[in-house]
């Protein structure tokens, strides 16, 4: 059963008022943020349409209420305890006021990460072995990845195909697809393109702060690489 | 010499209002209407009785319209479309069509009468499966029932035991442009809710809403009552997605003060849809040069303190075609607007 979310019990009482504010601060200095919500109808057209408020105590009403009041209080607890049940399908978009509950969220998830924030790490930990995947290969989950016992209702026969996996993957029309390593075959020049885009945008900063151990690998094989391609790059 | 005709587009409640006025000062009112018969959108449309108080609409529209029939100071021109207008205060040359055939008359003035059109569901951002769903209903479908007094189920003829409204269809959405609140909805679905009742004691009811609106006298007059003696039960949260399950729509939403995902089945669902400008507002704005709101609306100049005036002297807009109006309005400004037209005649007059 997942938690319930108390709004009610200061959970955080022991984080000061400042930091509270400043977070919040740091939401609203994001560009985005003047055309993700406007105002609240409080009609929770976006929880009746909310995949995740069927099943867990998570409500984009409650964090589009939060942020339009401007309740710290509640809004630090709403980005430690309650963003991270958005799947982030945006699904909420079709409020009538034009609000994006979803964009919000990803703005309090981005300040959260940004921060170090426990919860964060939290949260994140369960995906190192895919941010890892996607950031150092620049493709998504591999065949490679997938464990035969893993999803029983997928069927007796993801046995035989896993047995020959490479074979099956040949047999794709695409070219790009006969790889089990990597979710499809990535250039050259595109891994090396990622590989900038990340160091320049600060993202792998974000992984630090979330990860050092994540950080330290990727750094490795990303250096390396980049050296052989002819870029003289420092991480850190 | 300045003309004292005046000529009323529109036969509706605020037009016959207007041509009362005229007329009943002593002056000649043209009444042009398109089509065969006088009243407006609730004839039209066949409203069961009016909002607030319950009134035969057909009875009541006699009422309203009797001064005016017979009445040697009005002219009414039916099957008449306006199609060209030149001149100015005091001297207006009017083009209209007349099945076919081409008329002219010879105005002071111009009051605009020419009314709103409902929201068409089929262009919601909601998921509201109108055009899909037979039981799937709006107002206006459901007032034609209720004037054939009875209220079944347009997927199988049997009576409903459980429906539901959702308001604010079309109206109150950044999305879809209509900013504004149709003013009317939440009294109408109420009046409906209390007929149905009547007709229908064991039938359930539901109103889903974002804020229901009912100020003034419709409070006491139709709120409460639907509420305290018919147990319609109002929920504040809005539906955003309408499918069919079995024979029934299953209608997903959010009790919001209860703060609970809701997936309830209804047999029907009444949705509340607001009001845009008709076809011949927007038609009579363009040939009368008149200025328009975002919404298409006519802009009238004086804010508050001039509900009918536009940038064209001697041309009035009245009732819903300078936005939502209910019927109180469209009386109220009819009626203003026949004082305003003649006295602007009358002050013409004057400085001659």
């Amino acid at each position: 059963m997942p938690q319930a979310l108390d709004i009610r019990q200061n959970k955080y009482s022991d984080v000061t008022q400042e930091e509270k504010d400043r977070l919040f601060q740091e939401c609203k200095d994001d560009e985005r943020w003047s055309h993700i919500l406007y105002g609240c109808y409080e009609c929770g057209i976006c929880v009746a349409a909310c995949p995740s408020a069927r099943f867990y105590d998570f409500s984009p009403r409650l964090i589009a209420q939060a942020v339009a009041r401007e309740d710290t209080d509640l809004i630090y607890t709403l980005m430690n305890d309650s963003v991270w049940d958005c799947s982030q399908c945006f699904s909420c978009d079709r409020c009538p006021r034009g609000n994006s509950p979803g964009q919000v969220i990803t703005v309090m998830r981005e300040v959260a990460v940004k921060n170090g924030l426990n919860t964060a790490k939290e949260a994140l930990e369960g995906y190192g072995r895919i941010i890892y995947k996607i950031m150092s290969t620049g493709s998504q989950v591999s065949p490679d990845m997938l464990q035969p016992n893993a999803f029983p209702d997928w069927g007796h026969h993801v046995h035989d195909i896993a047995e020959n996996l490479d074979v099956w993957r040949k047999a794709l029309p695409p070219e790009t697809l006969h790889t089990i390593e990597t979710g499809w075959k990535v250039d050259e020049k595109t891994i090396i393109e990622l590989y900038l885009i990340w160091h320049m945008t600060g993202v792998m900063d974000l992984i630090l702060g979330i990860d050092e151990g994540l950080h330290m690998i990727l750094v490795d094989v990303m250096e390396e690489r980049l050296e052989e391609a002819g870029y003289d790059i420092e991480f850190d | 010499m300045a003309n004292e005709n005046v000529l009323i587009i529109g036969g509706g409640a605020a037009g016959i209002e207007a041509a009362k006025g005229i007329s009943g000062l002593g002056f000649k009112a043209i009444l042009v209407e398109k089509r065969d018969r006088l009243g407006g959108t609730p004839d039209e449309e066949k409203y069961a009785a009016l909002t607030p108080d319950l009134r035969d609409t057909q009875e009541a529209l006699g009422d309203l319209m009797a001064p005016i029939k017979d009445n040697p100071l009005v002219d009414i021109h039916y099957n008449t479309l306006v199609t060209g207008a030149s001149g100015e205060l005091g001297n207006f040359t009017i083009k209209a069509l007349q099945l076919g055939k081409e008329i002219e008359f010879q105005v002071g003035a111009v009051i605009i009468a020419t009314g709103f059109k409902h929201f068409d569901p089929g262009r919601e951002t909601q998921k509201y499966s109108y055009y899909e769903l037979d039981d799937v209903i709006t107002l206006t479908d459901a007032e034609k029932m209720l004037s054939e007094h009875k209220f079944v189920r347009p997927s199988n003829g049997e009576e409903p035991k459980r429906l539901c409204f959702i308001q604010c269809v079309g109206s109150r959405d950044r999305r879809l442009g209509n900013e504004y609140c149709s003013k009317v909805c939440c009294g109408i679905s109420s009046k409906q809710s209390i007929e149905i009742k009547k007709l229908l004691p064991d039938c359930k009811i539901y109103i889903f809403y974002i804020d229901m609106r009912m100020y003034g006298y419709w409070e006491n007059e139709i709120y409460w009552p639907a509420q305290e003696k018919y147990k319609v039960n109002y929920i504040k949260g809005m539906a955003t997605e309408i499918v069919k399950k079995g024979d029934k729509v299953l209608v997903k939403g959010e009790d919001t003060t209860l703060r609970r995902p809701m997936e309830v089945e209804m047999d029907m669902v009444i949705l509340a849809v607001g009001m845009e400008p008709s076809e011949g507002t927007q038609q009579m704005a363009e040939i009368f040069g008149l200025n328009k709101n975002k919404y298409g609306f006519i802009e009238t100049t004086g804010g508050c303190l001039d509900t009918v005036s536009t940038n064209v002297p001697g041309v009035y807009a009245v009732g819903a075609t300078t936005g939502p109006a209910d019927l109180e309005d469209s009386v109220s400004t009819g009626g203003l607007a026949a004082m305003k037209a003649l006295s602007a005649i009358r002050s013409l007059a004057v400085t001659a």
